[in-house]
């Protein structure tokens, strides 16, 4: 019998990308001063992060979903997330009062928990990305 | 791995493709370049002090220019909500309560904030001339642990 866990792990990680990034689709301006706010990049380079991120994070969690491209969107996802911790991290540690993490819709402030939050979704993205199951990409020739 | 790499890379791609476009065709839709930031000039600036005693001693009256998403989850006591951005839909209710002469305090948030200098910019030609900007205001106020109240917007 296969184990259902890795299968609800994967769903469930997609299901967050996809509500994160949808969230942050639905008010690009919003989403636009949250990037700017935390300072870490130049000016003319927020609103093209900002209306890119939030579909490849869609994307990436649409390919979890479907299970197609496992290994590859849960390297993307893996990625983003190392990317948002970094964010997070330097934010705290100079007391910006910024989240953006579900758009501007779920106003919430980055804290502690957000990078335990972070770093669980981190986990399971590389725990993702290295089991080996029946759709693995590394067993089938091509797609 | 390689290929794994070469299709994150065109996961990536494809996303932003992706937003780009869609951003193309949305109403929501912002320029992909950001307009340069407003910096606030110093005589437009209060210190958090100063608007502390203006705010204890009821002599002026406090705009949030954030969006109003961000006023109801939590904005200074007392304040009026009027967003930047929908400035021309929210001003007429909130005109009312105001008087040319009224001391009032804008505020956003955060340091890179210009919410509050563009409103400045906007009610200054209104007739609105004793206008100050609290610089990171609602980041200040919540830190020096001065009254906020959540709720609906005003």
């Amino acid at each position: 019998m296969k184990c259902f866990v890795p299968v609800l792990l994967r769903l469930l990680l997609g299901a967050v990308f996809v509500a994160a990034g949808a969230l942050k689709a639905l008010d690009p301006a919003a989403f636009a001063n949250d990037v700017a706010r935390y300072g870490l990049l130049p000016d003319a380079a927020v609103n093209v992060v900002a209306l890119a991120l939030p579909w490849v994070e869609v994307l990436a969690g649409a390919l979890l979903i479907i299970g197609w491209w496992r290994q590859t969107a849960a390297l993307v996802i893996a990625a983003m997330n190392v990317l948002f911790l970094a964010a997070v991290s330097l934010a705290l540690a100079r007391g910006l009062e910024v989240c953006g993490c579900f758009g501007a819709a779920v106003a919430r402030k980055a804290s502690a928990w957000t990078l335990v939050e972070d770093a669980a979704l981190l986990a399971a993205a590389i725990w993702v990305c290295q089991t080996k199951g029946d759709n693995d990409e590394t067993n089938r020739g091509g797609n | 791995m390689l290929r794994t790499l070469q299709r994150a890379l065109c996961t990536v791609a494809a996303g932003t493709l992706l937003g780009l476009g869609v951003n193309a065709v949305s109403p929501r839709r912002i320029p992909w370049l950001r307009p340069p930031r407003i910096t606030v000039p110093a005589a437009n600036q209060i210190a958090l002090e100063k608007a502390r005693r203006l705010w204890e001693g009821g002599d002026a009256v406090f705009l949030d220019a954030r969006a109003t998403n961000a006023f109801v989850a939590g904005h200074i006591a007392g304040a009026l909500s009027l967003p930047v951005e929908s400035f021309d839909a929210a001003f007429p209710s909130v005109r009312s309560r105001l008087a040319t002469e009224q001391a009032l305090v804008l505020y956003c948030d955060g340091e890179r904030c210009d919410d509050s200098i563009r409103l400045l910019l906007k009610l200054r030609p209104l007739g609105y001339t004793n206008t100050h900007v609290l610089v990171n205001g609602w980041t200040l106020w919540q830190r020096a642990k001065l009254p906020t109240t959540k709720g609906d917007a005003p």
